[in-house]
């Protein structure tokens, strides 16, 4: 397959105007005669369905969970990034644009990094708009604080609720247009299929987690904001129910992913205590902007830390990178942890986690100003772990926490199925191998309010479509393999649950294919998930009917896309033969165990094909040009 | 005045009803105990205090009206939400457990509104639709007190009334979007005190009579 | 310190919206008091599963207490005893060996049971369609500093704009109201000055709608704010009662 990124011509900085230009209108009256499906109503599928609502499209949105406003862009806490320069302190696009395009250590799209630079001003002002009740200075303005890989200050926050902020003004956007009547909003659905008619994407196919039922809804294009796929870990800061299915099936069909093995293992959650562990939880990475991140010099020192004397002391990130100190990037503040507990430096019962100290923050600024920054922060993980962190320092360590990889979309947002869209984290578009803080926000919401508005008028502008209905043939064609795997998976009736198989296939993919990787083990991983893959198909137990609300069954689809999905983030971590941000293979390492990138041979996407059920995958690479920015050596130095 | 009725048809309306008259009342008890506290300076002083009330004439026809005009709203409006409340939770707890926010007061409204209609009927009946010719009010009321069961009856009804005001009064401001950090407290404060007052204010009353007759 | 706990469930158990629903009772076994309640249920889950009994179903989705998606009545009182705390930030150190828990769904005519403890919560999203939003398009909003909002006026805006619509609320109130989620909608956006040009509107169309929906009346009895995971005060109700005020008589 040959990928057209179909970057537009001209200046970086002209190019999304002039595409813009260039992009055919639909004629206001014509717009409400077409009909789009949205799946997901995160910040991305939220904010998309509201904008092409108001626009004049009829849209039909789906939503795994009881209410749009419960997506897992919720759960963000720190900040949304945009190039304001409200601070003066000489942020602008292409600072962001470069802070991006370096922070993902240049494995994005040179172009769509700068256009997401250019909207991030427009975000806040709509956000504003909407309501959303961001920190304000004594004056009256907007206030800003740092994040990790910036030196600007350019976050704007909610407390420790920015997500939630965020979202809720999508949603209360997402709500007007469904008493509007131009959204149709259908809840607790699970999207198991795209439907592909004559050559385009033309519907979906959904289970109703209420009733069982199969249902069959048609469109003229189709939006998947279906989010990440961090929970192939098991263990990950996604909510329970986000997975990698709807993505998936989209591959499935013939939409490439690309570069699946670019995962972020996000560097301050609360350390995992115990085997029946669900989730983790993330301490917002903002955090570091007072906590002070440090383990003890002697390996083994089990003293507690109030005991251990400043002398005796490593401030690991403030030594080795003085100038970012303990604001580096994710993935490297991740890596250096693990190094950290792996020479035995690790602190806590189990070794696993470094301490993230606000003794000398309470000391310089006072009790109050922090808990003004924190408290809720610092309030739940008291909650969790009943220590109180306003006294004895907090414990952090790694967790799997977003996926750059994603499906592979062009300038446009279409992915290499014809009218379908993918926005937001479920895109592989902008972060390249490693995402900043506060970037995932602004990148849904461009996607949602700012991009796929015009993007999609100049694909429904551009060609004419005959209708077509659930009664095409292609509907029932995928009806019909769709039910057959919710009658399998119900009559296997083994012996061991979905979560023991999604939990084994998370130990595997962590021990494997997580913050560090090698060719021997990345091997191994991929022989153990086909075993393992083997066996779920044999021994997995899912009670209950089809035909009704069924929580056990609805997991059992998801692993079981897990199980293969992990094989291709495996396929894709060997074949990239060199590190870069949040991929880091062992064999590709400088002096002082940075990520080496190869760039002569591997500054390209990896866009996976699907070839067939247990076949080799075919990879398409879309090569990166970089004219605008110079590929170095991240250095956070 | 279709949006007056939509209005005070809608939830927030009928709360609304529920504070004004409510308030009215605490009013009324207010004058009536400052009214009453004559008894305690003796027989003279309050006959005198009936005849000067009397004399107002028209005005406490008024104010007659009015009151029973609100107590018809609060009652049927108390009535009419009571019922709403239930059937707004059909199916009940197993387990029932309040998180703080409950008081006696607040948990018991409906019952002791019900209670104290009983009682004002009661109370009606013993000193205002009584044949008051050849006597004084001050003898109607040492006759009623005379009896132990009406010190009893007229003791419990008052203490009722204080838990049903010691909730009413600060609800009432809430309702009407009196609520700020800074004076809630203090309200709600003086909603309790306000009960008590009545509580003992009133409710001496009967023991005061039969202890000094 | 980690401790382990033996306990008693009774939980409601229901096939379906109109199916008859009753108490049934499990024992957990070994219970580590680090777990928080829902992974608690996930044990006693893995165990039905392999009895071949199908599992206790169960909202919850975020497990970090901001989504909204859990919620159960535990022993009396909506996502349990601990004060500010989601279901899911609910941890098994605040019971004892031996314990008793008693697991309701939440109850109100507007939250029908869909199953075991999962009840359909749509109606407050009809309270919002109904006008928890600011009517502006995506496109052409003016530039984020032109609109001054001092500090104290975007806090309790804040303060009213962490609700999680979770309905515990409604579980808490002793009339079923869900007077505390509605008003804490038209607190946040009364305050801010973009919410202003609708305010009387909002405040008249999402009473009215949250009328229709089967829920009580406030009887200012105090529960929801009590029970509240994200503590909002009753505050806004009272704000919400001015601008109802203002609105019916006013405008």
């Amino acid at each position: 397959m040959r990928l057209d990124a179909k970057i537009p011509a001209g200046p970086l900085a002209e190019k999304w105007d002039r595409h813009r230009f260039e992009l055919k209108l639909v004629n206001p009256a014509n717009k409400r005669k077409f009909e789009i499906i949205v799946v997901g109503t995160g910040l991305a599928g939220g904010s998309a369905s509201a904008s092409l609502a108001e626009l004049g499209y009829n849209v039909k949105t789906f939503c795994i969970q009881d209410s749009p406003r419960r997506a897992h862009s919720i759960a963000a806490q720190g900040g949304i990034n945009a190039s304001k320069n409200y601070q003066n302190d000489g942020d602008s696009d292409w600072r962001l644009f470069y802070d991006t395009v370096k922070g993902g250590d240049f494995r994005a799209r040179e172009a769509n990094v700068y256009r997401l630079a250019q909207l991030s001003g427009n975000i806040i002002d709509q956000c504003v708009a909407q309501g959303v009740p961001f920190a304000r200075e004594y004056g009256g303005q907007l206030a800003n604080r740092s994040f990790g890989g910036a030196q600007v200050s350019r976050t704007f926050y909610a407390r420790g609720q920015t997500g939630q902020q965020l979202l809720l003004g999508a949603y209360s956007a997402l709500s007007r247009q469904v008493a509007a009547g131009k959204v149709t909003m259908y809840p607790r659905r699970e999207m198991l299929d795209v439907v592909v008619a004559d050559g385009q994407a033309r519907g979906i196919i959904v289970r109703n987690l209420v009733t069982g039922e199969i249902e069959k809804y048609a469109a003229d294009a189709v939006i998947l904001a279906s989010g990440g796929y961090a929970n192939v870990f098991f263990l990950s800061t996604n909510a329970m129910a986000s997975n990698v299915t709807a993505a998936y099936r989209a591959y499935k069909k013939g939409a490439c992913f690309a570069n699946p093995c670019f995962t972020q293992i996000h560097p301050t959650c609360i350390p995992v205590h115990g085997t029946y562990q669900s989730k983790l939880t993330l301490m917002s990475e903002s955090l570091r902007n007072d906590g002070r991140v440090w383990v003890p010099k002697k390996p083994g020192d089990k003293r507690s830390p109030s005991q251990i004397p400043e002398s005796e002391r490593d401030y690991y990130l403030e030594n080795k990178y003085p100038s970012f100190g303990n604001l580096v990037p994710r993935d490297v503040a991740s890596r250096n942890a693990k190094e950290q507990c792996d020479i035995g430096k690790g602190v806590g019962e189990t070794g696993l986690a470094v301490y993230l100290d606000f003794a000398d923050a309470i000391k310089r600024d006072g009790k109050e100003v922090i808990a003004k920054k924190y408290g809720n922060l610092f309030q739940m993980y008291e909650k969790i772990t009943a220590d109180n962190p306003y006294e004895t320092p907090m414990m952090i360590y790694p967790a799997v926490h977003y996926t750059m990889g994603g499906l592979w979309v062009d300038y446009n947002l279409m992915s290499t199925i014809d009218g379908l869209f993918v926005l937001g984290e479920a895109n592989f578009s902008d972060h390249g191998a490693n995402r900043l803080g506060a970037s995932a926000l602004m990148q849904g919401l461009a996607d949602g309010y700012f991009i796929i508005p015009y993007t999609i008028g100049g694909y429904l502008a551009g060609n004419a479509k005959k209708k077509v209905t659930t009664e095409h043939p292609a509907f029932n064609e995928s009806l019909a393999q769709i039910d057959s795997q919710v009658k399998r998976l119900l009559s296997i009736k083994g012996k061991r649950t979905v979560d023991d198989f999604h939990r084994q296939l998370g130990n595997i993919m962590w021990e494997y294919c997580g913050m560090s990787r090698n060719d021997a083990g990345l091997e191994k991983a991929r022989e153990l998930i086909r075993s393992l893959r083997g066996e779920f198909w044999e021994n997995v137990i899912v009670p209950g009917s089809g035909s009704d609300f069924n929580q056990s069954l609805e997991r059992a689809g998801r692993v079981a896309d897990f199980l293969e999905f992990g094989e291709l983030m495996v396929i894709d971590a060997l074949s990239r033969r060199e590190s870069c941000g949040g991929h880091f293979n062992e064999g590709y390492q400088t002096e002082d165990n940075e990520a080496m990138r190869d760039d002569e041979n591997f500054c390209h996407v990896s866009a996976w094909e699907y070839t067939g059920y247990e076949k080799e995958p075919l990879l398409n690479r879309e090569p990166l040009v970089f004219e605008n920015v110079k590929l170095t050596q991240r250095s956070y130095k | 005045m279709n949006w007056l009725i939509t209005t005070f048809a809608s939830s927030i309306g009928k709360k609304l009803m529920m504070a004004v008259t409510g308030l009215s009342f605490c009013a009324f008890l207010t004058a009536h105990l400052i009214g009453n506290l004559t008894l305690y300076a003796g027989r003279d002083a309050f006959n005198s205090y009936a005849e000067h009330l009397h004399s107002l004439g028209p005005l406490i026809t008024v104010a007659e009206t009015g009151l029973l005009f609100f107590g018809i709203i609060h009652v049927l409006t108390g009535l009419f939400l009571f019922f709403q409340n239930i059937a707004a939770r059909p199916a009940r707890y197993e387990v029932n457990k309040n998180a703080g926010g409950r008081t006696i007061g607040s948990a018991t409204m409906p019952y002791t509104g019900l209670i104290l209609i009983a009682f004002i009927t009661f109370h009606l009946i013993n000193f205002h639709f009584i044949d008051k010719t050849g006597t004084t009010i001050f003898q109607i009321v040492r006759d009623a007190f005379a009896k132990p069961s009406y010190i009893a009856i007229y003791v419990m009804a008052v203490v009722t009334a204080a838990f049903h005001v010691s909730h009413g009064l600060w609800s009432a401001f809430q309702t009407l979007g009196i609520n700020h950090p800074k004076y809630m407290p203090l309200i709600r404060k003086a909603g309790i005190a306000f009960s008590i007052l009545i509580g003992i204010g009133f409710g001496f009353i009967p023991v005061f009579i039969s202890l000094t007759t | 310190m980690t401790k382990t706990l033996n306990l008693t469930l009774k939980v409601w158990r229901q096939k379906g919206q109109n199916s008859k629903g009753s108490f049934e009772t499990y024992n957990a076994k070994g219970i580590s008091s680090d777990m928080s309640f829902l992974e608690m249920i996930d044990v006693i889950n893995e165990q039905l599963t392999i009895d071949g009994i199908e599992p206790i179903a169960f909202d919850h989705d975020c497990r970090e207490g901001i989504c909204g998606m859990c919620g159960t009545v535990v022993n009396g009182r909506p996502h349990g005893p601990e004060k500010g705390t989601t279901l899911c930030q609910l941890h098994m150190r605040h019971f004892s060996d031996g314990d008793t828990i008693v697991v309701e769904p939440w109850r109100s005519r507007a939250f029908k049971v869909i199953k075991d403890l999962v009840v359909d919560r749509s109606a407050l999203d009809k309270i919002i369609q109904a006008g928890g939003y600011i009517s502006v398009n995506t496109g052409g909003a003016p530039d984020a500093n032109a609109i001054l909002v001092s500090q104290e006026t975007a806090e309790k805006a804040m303060d009213a704009a962490a609700c999680i619509g979770c309905g515990a609320c409604v579980a808490a109130c002793p009339n079923a109201s869900a007077m505390l989620f509605t008003s804490a909608k038209i607190s946040q956006l009364a305050l801010l000055p973009q919410g202003k040009p609708e305010a009387a509107k909002r405040a008249m169309e999402m009473v009215r709608t949250m009328d229709g929906l089967g829920f009580g009346n406030c009887t200012n009895e105090r529960e929801c704010e009590a029970e509240c995971p994200k503590e909002i005060s009753i505050v806004n109700i009272a704000r919400m009662n001015r601008e109802f005020f203002k609105a019916a008589f006013l405008s």
